[in-house]
């Protein structure tokens, strides 16, 4: 918090679609992790602390053996497996660093959505042993992130009059951004409104569009103390703020009238804000996790960038495409059109921002924001600049 | 009534928090004893007032549609001829606060609506697994 963790080095594998990876998964999370440490100038034996997500497959203790780190003084993970994890663990590495439990702290995320399974599929509840937590939604066959994410979306969009004009926007925003990216897996694929509209129905109000990818691939971002980042090639990009939030359990308890609709973001909101002292109006760039475009919108609202009246208006006419938008947004493409790695990799874009390193660079950036997985609790987000 | 998604489709797993909700055959939610909160999904303690005397209370059967999404991508195999269906989120009367998942049926999928009312139906189907007689709750347009 207020710069005293600094992110140094920032990396990752080639990114896949689904199945696509020559690499096993552990191979990704070892690419990604040795690119992000050489990034930042250092060996990998100075790595004394690893940050993934709670369901991560690749140990801490096999990475640091098979790569030769450092004794591991910090090794932990965010509650909770999914996305909402991605700035959650620049608030752990934050954390670490700041008090002193580690000096060099590496937060990864791998995925190989082709040998493993895509998170949310449903394809482990096929087998009749789902814990009682989804079975209220089970026997209607509920029970996916892009139905409870609809069911949230639908009733938001009743209430507040937002078209699918305003979801088609999201997904064009970070198709336009993709094209700008070769890292992206959508590169050379740019969508049009129409392309948009003929997709298939998942289900409504989300097109096949509206869906974050699937995708095989890792990264990975270095946090340390200023003192050490002053001797490194890179530089350093302060950690201003960082938050975690209040939020329902998952599933059923997510639809309770206390809590729905919501994204759970109002309690990050507020931490950010008054941890940063700064507003989102003075911010110069935002990665926005999408795992869906109608939770994008929402969490856009309780972020505090417009009132959901509003929103159409915000995010219309290209507001939100290109280096020059009126809202730098998503920029390398996000999880919908460069890859999708739980949003790891838009941490990873938010901090290329403040370098200046950005194939979508936005002017003069000095406060870059990193906002989770919208709509699965504990939600996270970190505001990074300016370069020191 | 046969089951909306079919009688092959996945039964929920009885366990002692779930089990009146799914046998039944009424619209049944927990209740604290002490402060008189109505909570769902049931738990082991009143997230109101932390106690812990919990009973399960039939409630109406009557509801609104607070919420509903038609689903079309298949997700097990089963529904691949069961596509579009509707999922929907119902408040329901007599338990403030409350929402339960379900489906819409006995209708054209088209036709659900935020703000509907509607009315507990059930799919009676033996769980092979427990042996117990389940009485899936299930909504359908109140009319009127």
């Amino acid at each position: 918090m207020n710069g005293k963790a600094v992110v140094v080095g920032v990396g990752e594998s080639a990114y896949y679609k689904h199945g696509g990876a020559p690499d096993t998964e552990f191979q990704l999370a070892c690419t990604a992790i040795k690119n992000a440490v050489a990034d930042a100038g250092l060996e990998l034996s100075d790595v004394d602390g690893l940050i993934s997500y709670m369901d991560n497959r690749n140990s801490p203790l096999r990475l640091a053996d098979a790569l030769g780190l450092g004794d591991l003084k910090w090794s932990v993970t965010p509650w909770a497996g999914g996305g909402n994890n991605s700035s959650a663990t620049m608030h752990l590495a934050d954390a670490a660093v700041s008090a002193g439990h580690a000096e060099v702290v590496v937060a990864f995320r791998a995925l190989a959505q082709g040998q493993f399974q895509r998170l949310g599929s449903g394809a482990g509840l096929m087998s009749g042993a789902a814990p009682e937590g989804l079975s209220w939604g089970l026997p209607y066959g509920l029970m996916t992130p892009a139905q409870e994410c609809a069911l949230q979306t639908n009733r938001w969009m009743h209430d507040h009059g937002v078209s699918q004009e305003a979801l088609a926007s999201v997904s064009l925003a970070c198709y336009a951004n993709a094209q700008l990216n070769p890292r992206a897996v959508r590169y050379g694929r740019p969508l049009t409104r129409e392309d948009y509209h003929d997709s298939r129905w998942i289900v409504e109000p989300f097109h096949l569009f509206d869906c974050c990818m699937e995708n095989d691939g890792a990264s990975a971002v270095v946090v340390t103390t200023p003192e050490r980042a002053k001797d490194l090639k890179a530089g350093g990009v302060p950690i201003l703020a960082t938050a975690q939030g209040k939020g329902p359990e998952i599933g059923i308890h997510s639809f309770q009238q206390r809590w729905f609709p919501g994204m759970y973001y109002e309690g990050v909101a507020d931490q950010i804000w008054n941890r940063s002292g700064q507003k989102p109006t003075d911010v110069d760039v935002v990665q926005m996790y999408e795992n869906f475009t109608g939770p994008v919108l929402m969490a856009l609202c309780e972020m505090g960038y417009c009132e959901p009246g509003e929103v159409e208006a915000f995010v219309g006419d290209g507001r939100l495409e290109g280096p020059d938008a009126a809202v730098p947004f998503n920029t390398s493409g996000g999880n919908i059109a460069e890859a999708y790695i739980h949003g790891l990799e838009m941490v990873v874009e938010a901090v290329r921002q403040v370098r200046g390193e950005s194939t979508c660079q936005a002017k003069d950036v000095e406060l870059s924001l990193a906002v989770g997985g919208p709509g699965y609790a504990p939600g996270s987000a970190v505001l990074f600049g300016p370069s020191l | 009534m046969p089951r909306y998604l079919g009688d092959d489709f996945l039964l929920p797993n009885l366990t002692p928090n779930n089990t009146p909700f799914f046998t039944s055959g009424e619209i049944t939610i927990q209740f604290c004893d002490d402060c008189g909160h109505a909570q769902h999904p049931p738990d082991d303690i009143c997230y109101a007032c932390q106690g812990t005397n919990l009973s399960f209370r039939a409630c109406a059967g009557t509801g609104t549609v607070e919420s509903c999404a038609r689903v079309h991508h298949p997700l097990h195999p089963v529904l691949a001829d069961r596509v579009p269906y509707v999922i929907a989120i119902v408040s329901v009367d007599g338990a403030p606060g409350c929402n339960v998942q379900g489906n819409v049926v006995n209708c054209d999928a088209e036709s659900v609506a935020i703000g509907q009312k509607v009315r507990a139906v059930y799919e009676e189907i033996d769980d092979p697994q427990s042996g117990e007689k389940l009485r899936i709750p299930q909504w359908e347009p109140a009319g009127g």
